[in-house]
């Protein structure tokens, strides 16, 4: 496991005082990791930290419940601002299985910087 | 995390929609429920989940013992099912008809309810539906109960230790679980057959694959409901929602748009013949994780007590 884990916080706070947060493909990277320990707790494989190729699958070995775990609680993080939903309608099943942290942090970011 | 308390036990479930459409009005309802032991709400959550939530309510359940739904010590009659799924509706203030739909087991369900409520199902969309004829609690509770066996056996024990990967692993502890510590076997064995399925009032789609090991209920369907559609996929087995997920949406939409007012876009998947679908030999199928160690196992119970070897 990594030494360190990120806050929720971290995301948006590495920015100056009275500015609109700037959202880092690394901060969302850290706060998915931090998703992950709560939804999976103790059990999670990781040899190391969370990286963007990091597959949900085949690394990760998540269950597919677990997966729908995850989806939730990325919804409760972010909100509306970030639309799963219809993300996640257009695709086939073999690209939900195959999810990499990169593909869902790609989404994040992009969803947050349409937003603001 | 979404939990539901209903009939004494908290229901892990995912509702995905917004409630009301663009201009305020309602959405249809729809709940969909899963098959038996290794299936849980997420076989819905990867397929058909998401893209129907673009127009209507898509109620996801994990169903008793199931998923991160809790597991009760008993209650895994037909007719359980039946009532939590009454507690969940209600929980839901869902008090229109809703849009049922089944995969395997998760099908029994619906029929159920849509026999003893009409008034709360407007239709029923049916994936490889299983039903209780004469002798089906006992192969059932056969199948599982060597599947049950196995997990019990030191070299499985052994390999799931040493070999298998996490999901593996945690797929077999929970089903053991499920298998020793509930009701789950015996409640099948005593399932009453369903004679009364042309007391079905509502519209039903039944899809089977051609390979499937039940087609037998696919005919009881067409024959004996009153107002059933039914369509054999060509080399499907019947995992047909995971194998044909793109098909079954297809399918899905079309029965939305007709029944419900939806207004999706159909992909054109042409229907298999009959003659063409039924009469291929395709690829064996895909044996589940429980399947296998049920066939592995045979040997160590009584052939003659286990006529089949389908699980979900």
């Amino acid at each position: 496991m990594p030494g360190q884990i990120s806050t929720p916080a971290m995301a948006e706070s590495a920015t100056p005082a009275g500015d609109a947060p700037v959202i880092t493909p690394e901060a969302v990277l850290a706060q998915l990791e931090q998703i992950l320990l709560e939804v999976v707790g103790d059990d999670l494989l990781m040899d190391g930290p969370l990286v963007m190729e990091t597959s949900f699958s085949d690394d990760l070995q998540l269950e597919s419940i677990e997966f729908v775990a995850l989806a939730e609680e990325l919804l409760n993080t972010y909100g509306e601002k970030v639309d799963f939903v219809s993300w996640m309608s257009g695709m086939e099943l073999d690209q939900v299985v195959n999810l990499t942290a990169g593909e869902v942090v790609g989404f994040v970011v992009s969803s947050l910087e349409e937003e603001s | 995390m979404p939990y539901i308390q209903s009939n004494g036990l908290k229901f892990h479930v995912q509702v995905l929609g917004g409630g009301t459409d663009d201009s305020g009005a309602k959405r249809p309802k729809v709940v969909m429920l899963h098959g038996l032991v290794i299936d849980n709400l997420s076989s819905w959550f990867y397929t058909l989940g998401h893209p129907m939530a673009q127009q209507v309510d898509a109620h996801l359940v994990d169903l008793r013992g199931h998923g991160r739904t809790e597991i009760a010590e008993d209650g895994y009659h037909v007719v359980d099912h039946v009532q939590d799924l009454l507690g969940l509706l209600e929980a839901w203030e869902i008090d229109e008809p809703v849009h049922f739909f089944g995969n395997s087991f998760g099908c029994v369900v619906g029929l159920a309810l849509a026999r003893e409520y009409p008034e709360k199902v407007a239709s029923l969309f049916l994936i490889e539906a299983h039903f209780s004829t004469p002798g089906w609690g006992e192969k059932m509770a056969g199948t599982l109960a060597l599947a049950a066996f196995g997990l019990d056996e030191v070299a499985v024990r052994e390999y799931l230790a040493t070999e298998a990967d996490r999901k593996t692993s945690r797929l077999a502890k929970r089903t053991e679980k499920l298998f020793f510590g509930t009701s789950l076997i015996e409640d099948l064995k005593t399932e009453t057959p369903i004679d009364w399925l042309d007391e079905i009032k509502c519209p039903v789609f039944a899809i089977y694959g051609s390979q499937s090991d039940i087609l037998d209920r696919a005919h009881e369907l067409e024959e004996k409901v009153p107002e059933c559609t039914l369509e054999i996929v060509a080399n499907a087995s019947h995992s047909l929602l995971i194998e044909n997920a793109a098909l079954i949406k297809a399918r899905a939409f079309a029965w939305l748009n007709t029944h419900a007012g939806t207004d999706y876009v159909v992909e054109d998947i042409p229907v298999s013949s009959r003659e063409g679908a039924l009469g291929t030999m395709g690829a064996p199928d895909a044996l589940e994780v429980l399947n296998q160690m049920a066939a592995e196992n045979r040997h160590l119970l009584d052939e003659n007590a286990i006529p089949t070897r389908r699980v979900v």
